[in-house]
């Protein structure tokens, strides 16, 4: 059974507002799947604190969704239904295409590293040593028009 | 005061190491100088939870993101191709693929045959033993029978194919183009002391297995039985020259950073085609005022790269195309020789490399739009993960002049000893036939079945491994900078063992000639020990 989805852990160096906005702004990039066996980006702390460490922008980002949320439609971002979220990341996309996409890309990279997103996939969540992994040996009698045709170097003997 | 040496060889990597060994049974003092360290496979990526992202760190092939102490940087902004490597014992050998294709007789006749470059001083043949002795040491893996090449038997059992390798020999099959399991370094068995690959995956980071064949742990422990010395940690500054123009030894900055002379009866140069001639033209005297052994005027011209390019395939069946040795598992030559109605001269080899793990395919397919956040970015992962297939283009670079290793007016490693810099540009002979390469790479993934198509730049920056041609074999001294047999032709006490000797590039990856190189001027030197430098 997978967890239901539980908010991040606070992290101390954002406020609680600032909290509030990452975790939706983590499940717009990397939702839960409808079946549960995927988690949301914003299920996992670690990777919550991770981002608040590893991107130096977050929080300036973070303010500038919140910020322009409220001018426009007197709320939080977090508190706005989806239609609104995205039309907001629009916006600030635009003006700032490369902190959205660095926040994306951090956020792939600390995901698909978590225990429950491997074993989501089906794998086991190990360094590829010591254990290693079994691949298939393959049919070798598919060679056998490559051998039919010859020899394609040129002999220069 | 270092005690004097017959041989000083310096650099640890692939040349070094298989010159040593073989110099080893004449029982001269014989020493190598690396400016690197020897590496602890425990510490390589694969055991480690975070193995993806450190080939962009501390385990990057850029020595520019790489930086470790013992880097030097490499002003490469003149380049459409970053120059890759690693510094240390072991060299390149440490994080490349181990793909290990032997050059093919015609390579050393691109003139005769083909109407351009040069011709080498020395055939297939020349080398062919050395290949044979290099491939029992390297533990080469591979099937014999190839109809790309003359007959030889690789020791070891072929990696696995996998349902990648079977799924593109079927697409290569049905356009009725060749294709073999290739030749690799990779201990396929037990071998000479080696455990078996356990497909571990990650080769380009280090084996932790030890499986791969890297010369810290193939020639090294066996040329330092036989009373080798290596020191670590040692960077040369320069090469001393004698009015006579023979070498008398180098000045090296030692782990402390102090100035030390080291004498010797030989030097031999083994840096890459990047590192030597940047010492060469470091070594500057009044004898040799625009750097050592350069008389000709071609230390660091002909700079070749072997230019490189990857088309990617999706699938619709689970492949698994996340496993196995990254390596080309198999590798197609149906348009290696030359066929001038396809637009150009000379060829290249499609090689079929695996797929990526979880957190490389998210961030490729972010940054390439073929995986988007939001919400469909789960069933994107899935129909790429596992399912992607890469058919990589490597292609041959043919010589010219104008592609240059100089030195930077500005920039120094941390000795403050002049960094190389890199002027580079794709012929139009290359230009022409990277796209065919890469039009056939299509074709063949299509024919194998794949559903989409994704291209990379051409040619992609990251794959600089190959540095061929700076200090190229001849037997003309105006026309080449060492002789047929890897001495210099300004300095008789000067030699030259890797893969700046190059006088084509051919359209292989270039490890095993390099090594067959050093040890067949390793055999030259041994023979000729009463005259060696009349």
């Amino acid at each position: 059974m997978h967890s239901p989805i539980a908010p991040a852990a606070p992290d101390p160096s954002l406020t609680s507002v600032q909290r509030e906005t990452l975790n939706a702004l983590l499940n717009m990039i990397v939702p839960r799947t409808a079946d549960g066996r995927m988690p949301g980006a914003a299920e996992m702390p670690e990777l919550v604190r991770h981002l608040a460490e590893a991107f130096p922008a977050l929080r300036e980002l973070l303010d500038t969704l919140d910020c322009d949320a409220r001018a426009r439609y007197s709320a939080a971002f977090a508190a706005l239904d989806a239609a609104r979220r995205v039309s907001l990341l629009e916006e600030v996309r635009a003006r700032n295409p490369k902190a959205l996409d660095q926040l994306a890309l951090e956020t792939v990279t600390g995901y698909y590293q978590q225990d429950r997103v491997l074993e989501g996939l089906g794998l086991e969540a190990r360094p590829p040593y010591p254990k290693g992994y079994q691949v298939e040996p393959g049919d070798l009698s598919l060679l056998n028009p490559v051998i039919a045709r010859g020899t394609i170097y040129r002999d220069i003997s | 005061m270092n005690e004097p040496v017959d041989v000083l060889i310096i650099g640890a990597g692939a040349s070094g190491a298989a010159f040593a060994w073989s110099m080893a049974d004449t029982r001269m003092r014989i020493l190598c100088l690396d400016q690197g360290d020897w590496m602890n496979p425990s510490d390589y990526p694969s055991t480690r939870r975070d193995w993806e992202l450190r080939a962009e760190s501390d385990f990057s092939p850029d020595p520019n993101v790489r930086r470790r102490p013992q880097d030097y940087p490499i002003n490469d902004a003149a380049s459409p191709i970053s120059i890759l490597n690693f510094n240390g014992v072991g060299g390149g050998t440490i994080l490349y693929a181990a793909h290990f294709p032997r050059l093919h007789p015609s390579d050393f006749k691109a003139r005769s045959l083909d109407g351009v470059a040069d011709d080498w001083p020395i055939s297939y043949r020349t080398l062919e033993p050395f290949y044979a002795v290099n491939d029992h040491h390297m533990g080469v893996a591979g099937l014999a029978g190839d109809p790309a090449y003359p007959p030889h038997q690789p020791p070891l059992p072929p990696v696995p194919l996998g349902r990648v390798g079977e799924t593109m020999a079927r697409g290569f099959n049905r356009l009725d183009w060749h294709w073999w399991p290739s030749d690799i370094a990779i201990a396929t068995r037990e071998h000479e002391g080696r455990a078996a690959c356990l497909n571990l995956g990650p080769c380009k980071t280090g084996c932790a297995q030890g499986a791969k064949g890297s010369v810290d742990i193939t020639y090294w422990p066996v040329a330092m039985r036989a009373g080798v010395k290596l020191k670590t940690h040692c960077r040369v500054r320069e090469i001393l020259v004698d009015d006579d123009d023979r070498a008398t030894g180098v000045i090296y900055y030692d782990g402390e950073g102090r100035e030390q002379l080291q004498r010797a009866e030989v030097v031999v140069l083994a840096c890459n085609g990047i590192g030597t001639p940047r010492l060469l033209l470091n070594s500057t005297s009044a004898r040799f005022p625009d750097g050592l052994a350069n008389r000709s005027g071609l230390v660091g011209k002909n700079l070749m790269l072997h230019p490189w390019t990857s088309v990617r395939g999706v699938f619709d069946e689970q492949l698994d195309s996340h496993l196995g040795p990254q390596a080309v598992c198999i590798l197609s030559q149906q348009f290696y020789e030359s066929d001038p109605s396809r637009g150009f001269v000379r060829g290249y080899n499609l090689q079929v490399t695996r797929g990526f793990g979880p957190v490389t395919t998210a961030r490729s397919g972010l940054a390439s739009g073929a995986i988007p956040w939001g919400r469909d970015h789960h069933d994107a992962f899935a129909r790429h993960f596992g399912r992607t297939i890469g058919v990589g283009v490597c292609c041959e670079d043919l010589p010219e002049e104008c592609n240059t290793v100089t030195l930077d007016p500005a920039l120094t490693d941390s000795d403050g000893i002049p960094a190389p810099r890199i002027t580079y540009r794709l012929g139009e002979n290359t230009a022409r036939m990277i796209q065919h390469g890469v039009a056939r790479a299509t074709e063949a993934l299509q024919a194998a079945g794949a559903r989409e198509i994704l291209e990379n730049p051409v040619p992609m920056r990251a794959t600089g491994w190959h540095q061929l041609g700076t200090a190229r074999m001849g037997t003309d001294p105006e026309r080449s900078v060492v002789n047929e047999w890897g001495r210099s032709h300004d300095v008789k006490n000067l030699f030259i063992v890797d893969g700046s000797v190059f006088v084509t590039s051919g359209g292989v990856n270039p490890t095993p000639t390099i090594q067959a190189l050093a040890l067949y001027v390793a055999d030259s030197m041994k023979q000729r020990l009463a005259n060696l430098f009349d």
